[in-house]
Parts: C-alpha cells; sequence; structure tokens
C-alpha cells in the first residue's frame, strides 16, 4: 500500500510540475461544452435529453486526451523501467497511476459538470449523477490506463489508445449515458445501468491489476 | 571453487528474439565481491543480457542466480539487492534530485532515507543543486544522479551498461570509488573502455553474437571458454 501511495504521491506532483496533459484536456473539455451549447437552442428546447451524451462525450475524449500522456514519458524517461527493477509490484505501479488518473479526470469532470450547469441552465451537480460520474470514471481509467501502458513504447501510440479503448468502452459508454439520462429525468430509473457500470469498473479495475504485469514484460 | 554459492551464476541463459539469438546459451560464475567488465563489441548481446540479470526482460531459456536464489521464482525479493545503471539514467527530469532519490528510496522501503540522501548528494557533487530540475542538469550530472539512484538501497550487486556515458574525469574517479571498486559489492559492467578495465575490473566476460568467448573470471574459467569453442 505505501508503495502505491509513492507512486500516487509522485504522479500527483509531476503531473502538477508539468500541467500540460490536464491543462489540454480541460480546455479541450471546456470548448466541447461551449461549442454544445451553442449548437442548441437554449430558448426553445429541453436539453436534458440531450445532455448525457454531451457530458460522456466530453469526458471520453478529454481523458483519452490525458490518459495517453500517463505512461508515454515514463517509457520516453525510462522511468517505468526504474520502478519496474524495483521491489514493488507492477500492480502496485498501475493502481498509483490509476489513483492519479481517476483524481486528474473527476477534477476535470467536475469542472465540466460546473461549466455545464451554467450553460445549460440544468442543476448537474447532484449526488446521484455524482455518482455515475464517480464510478464511470473508475472503470474508465483503469482500463485506458493499461491500454496507454501497452501503447507506450510503441511508435503509433497517439493513434493507438482510442483505436484500443474505444470499442472496448461501448458498454461503458451506454451503462453511463443512460444512468445520466435517468438521472436527469428518464422514467426508467438508473439502477440497473449502474449496476452494469459497477460491473464494468470492477472487471476493467481487476483485470487491469492482474494483467499490468504481462503488459509490461519484455 | 566447486559446491559454492555464486553471487550471480547463469545456465544456459538465452534471449531469442524470433528465429534470431541475441543471447545464446551464456553460463558465468561470478564470486562475491568480484567485478566483472563484460565487453563486446556493439550487438553482441551485452544490453540484452543485463535485461535479464536485472529481471527486466523474460529469459527464452536457461536461468539466472543470485547466491542461489533463482530470479524466476523471488523475482521481487532479488530486484532488492540489485542496483542496475542502464543507458538512460531513468531520472524524473521535472523533479529535484532529492526529490528523484527519496522517490526512489520510498520504492525500495529504506527506512530514514534523509541522511542517506544527503550523504550520496554531496559525494557525487549536487548537494548545493538539491532543489534545481533535474532538466536543467547536463549528461554529466544526469548521469552522477543517477550513480546516487543505484546507490540509494545499498545494494549488494550492481549490474552497470556503459556507467562511463557522459562523465568527466572528476565523474569517473566518483564511478570508481562509489561503484566500480566500492568494498562488499560484486560488479558486472557492461563497457567499451577497454583502456579503463585494469583499473578496476579482476576478470572479463567477452560476448560475440552472444555466445561467451573468453571467460577471465574466477568462477568461469575454462568451462565457458570450451562451451563457446564446441560451437564454433
Amino acid at each position: 500500500m505505501s508503495e502505491t501511495m509513492a507512486v500516487f504521491r509522485k504522479d500527483l506532483r509531476l503531473a502538477w510540475r508539468d500541467r500540460s496533459a490536464w491543462l489540454s484536456a480541460a480546455a479541450f473539455a471546456a470548448i466541447t461544452v461551449l461549442t454544445y451549447s451553442f449548437a442548441f437552442d437554449l430558448a426553445t428546447q429541453d436539453v436534458r435529453p440531450l445532455l448525457p451524451g454531451v457530458l460522456w462525450t466530453t469526458f471520453l475524449f478529454a481523458g483519452i486526451l490525458a490518459n495517453g500522456q500517463s505512461f508515454q514519458r515514463e517509457a520516453e524517461q525510462g522511468t517505468l523501467d526504474a520502478m519496474l527493477l524495483s521491489p514493488v509490484s507492477p500492480t502496485a505501479i498501475y493502481v498509483g497511476k490509476v489513483l492519479t488518473n481517476v483524481v486528474g479526470l473527476l477534477t476535470v469532470e467536475v469542472a465540466v459538470l460546473l461549466l455545464a450547469t451554467i450553460l445549460f441552465g440544468t442543476t448537474l451537480l447532484t449526488l446521484e449523477l455524482s455518482l455515475i460520474v464517480f464510478v464511470g470514471t473508475i472503470g474508465y481509467v483503469s482500463l485506458t490506463t493499461l491500454l496507454a501502458t501497452l501503447g507506450s513504447r510503441a511508435r503509433a501510440r497517439a493513434v493507438l489508445l482510442p483505436v484500443l479503448a474505444l470499442p472496448l468502452l461501448v458498454p461503458m459508454l451506454i451503462a453511463a449515458v443512460r444512468a445520466t439520462g435517468a438521472s436527469l429525468g428518464d422514467p426508467v430509473g438508473t439502477a440497473p445501468w449502474m449496476l452494469l457500470l459497477v460491473v464494468f469498473a470492477m472487471w476493467t479495475s481487476i483485470g487491469g491489476a492482474l494483467l499490468f504485469p504481462m503488459v509490461t514484460e519484455r | 571453487m566447486s559446491g559454492e554459492t555464486w553471487m550471480l551464476e547463469t545456465r544456459g541463459l538465452t534471449k531469442r528474439f524470433g528465429g534470431l539469438a541475441v543471447v545464446d546459451g551464456v553460463s558465468i560464475r561470478l564470486p562475491a565481491g568480484s567485478r566483472t567488465a563484460l565487453t563486446g563489441a556493439n550487438g553482441a548481446g551485452k544490453s540484452t543480457l543485463l535485461a535479464m540479470l536485472s529481471t527486466l526482460m523474460a529469459p527464452t531459456e536457461g536461468g539466472a542466480f543470485i547466491d542461489g536464489h533463482s530470479l524466476a521464482t523471488r523475482p521481487a525479493a532479488q530486484r532488492r539487492r540489485l542496483g542496475v545503471l542502464a543507458h538512460a539514467p531513468m531520472l524524473y527530469e521535472e523533479f529535484t534530485p532529492e526529490e528523484n532519490l527519496r522517490f526512489f528510496a520510498d520504492l525500495y522501503g529504506v527506512p530514514d532515507a534523509a541522511p542517506r540522501i544527503e550523504e550520496l548528494l554531496r559525494i557525487v557533487g549536487l548537494w548545493t543543486r538539491r532543489h534545481e530540475r533535474t532538466e536543467v542538469f547536463s549528461r554529466g550530472y544526469h548521469q552522477r544522479l543517477a550513480l546516487a539512484r543505484v546507490l540509494v538501497h545499498a545494494p549488494v550487486l550492481l549490474l552497470l551498461d556503459e556507467p562511463e556515458t557522459g562523465l568527466d574525469v572528476e565523474g569517473m574517479a566518483l564511478l570508481d570509488d562509489l561503484l566500480l571498486t566500492a568494498p562488499g559489492v560484486t560488479v558486472l559492467a557492461a563497457t567499451h573502455r577497454l583502456d579503463r578495465i585494469g583499473q578496476w575490473s579482476d576478470g572479463g566476460v567477452h560476448l560475440e553474437r552472444g555466445r561467451v568467448v573468453e571467460d577471465t573470471t574466477a568462477g568461469g574459467a575454462g568451462a565457458a571458454i570450451a562451451q563457446a569453442g564446441a560451437k564454433r
């Protein structure tokens, strides 16, 4: 546990020192939400049915933008090898990375929800929606962090992550969009979609922790 | 030295990429406290051999043992005893020297690391620059900090890949004092600086196309040469 926290603290400090990845993700997210707000006629339309798609498209691509770099710098500087040379289990390294990426993406997502609340005139920072975003983010980040490791040594790494991640994220995206829609007034209710999100988060986080040692082995 | 437990022993260690054997049946035995120069032309397999010994790369065949313990069965416990200096300094450019060493001390579970970090930074001449980011340092200073990183957890077996890279005369002296001739450690160092080998090594292993063609270490003289001779 202490090794995981050491990796987590190190990554948070690195993210703070070089804010370019998360700042570009936040800027992308803000511009996307702003563009959507211009596209809809807020005076006459009920935009709530559209908001789940707006939010999760924004979260998805902002996350891809930032998570793709989480192992790239480590691979370039050789520090991923330095961590793997230590007695720390690869799983601890993976969990530390996932925690950092979850914190980073959640920060961007809270900012997006605040901005969308202002732009679309709908309260989005509710407990229910926050829980959906939190669980969805854990599943999403667990998968993309693993795939970012896989692509960190590849030449086409910028393309590799979205190409590999997007098809695998489809079940999670469907569940997240439907659960978000339900929390904004869809009569179906959030429970079945929330269950799917929880299962996806468990599957990707456990699978990621088990597969990471194999992904890093040469 | 029959029946002796060697600090480092490899038995038929082989790494193939596709059909190509980059390291081919290497068997060496290094006694504790020995200092071995690993030589060979570019592409001879030195870095691949060191990558397998440091557990970064799994061998295709054969095995490696540290103090009689297989690297394959308890790699984490063995890694605690290893100090590895590779081609890249393996440092966080955004961190200061102090932060770099503190992080690696945390990974290795070094208790009360602050005095150890101060001692190492003073030795490598970076104590006065401990608050500067590593990215502003020259290649030589990167290498000095890498030497400190290797030693932060007091390893007993050092695996060094061209450790002289980027070092000036003063840096070379540091390298000799800290790693190559330090008491109580076993050293296996890949090098192209044949002119310096006599200053620090007590034996050598020469590789050609992944095979041992000359072994003048205390543990392996004869056997490895015969192995290479039989294959030629």
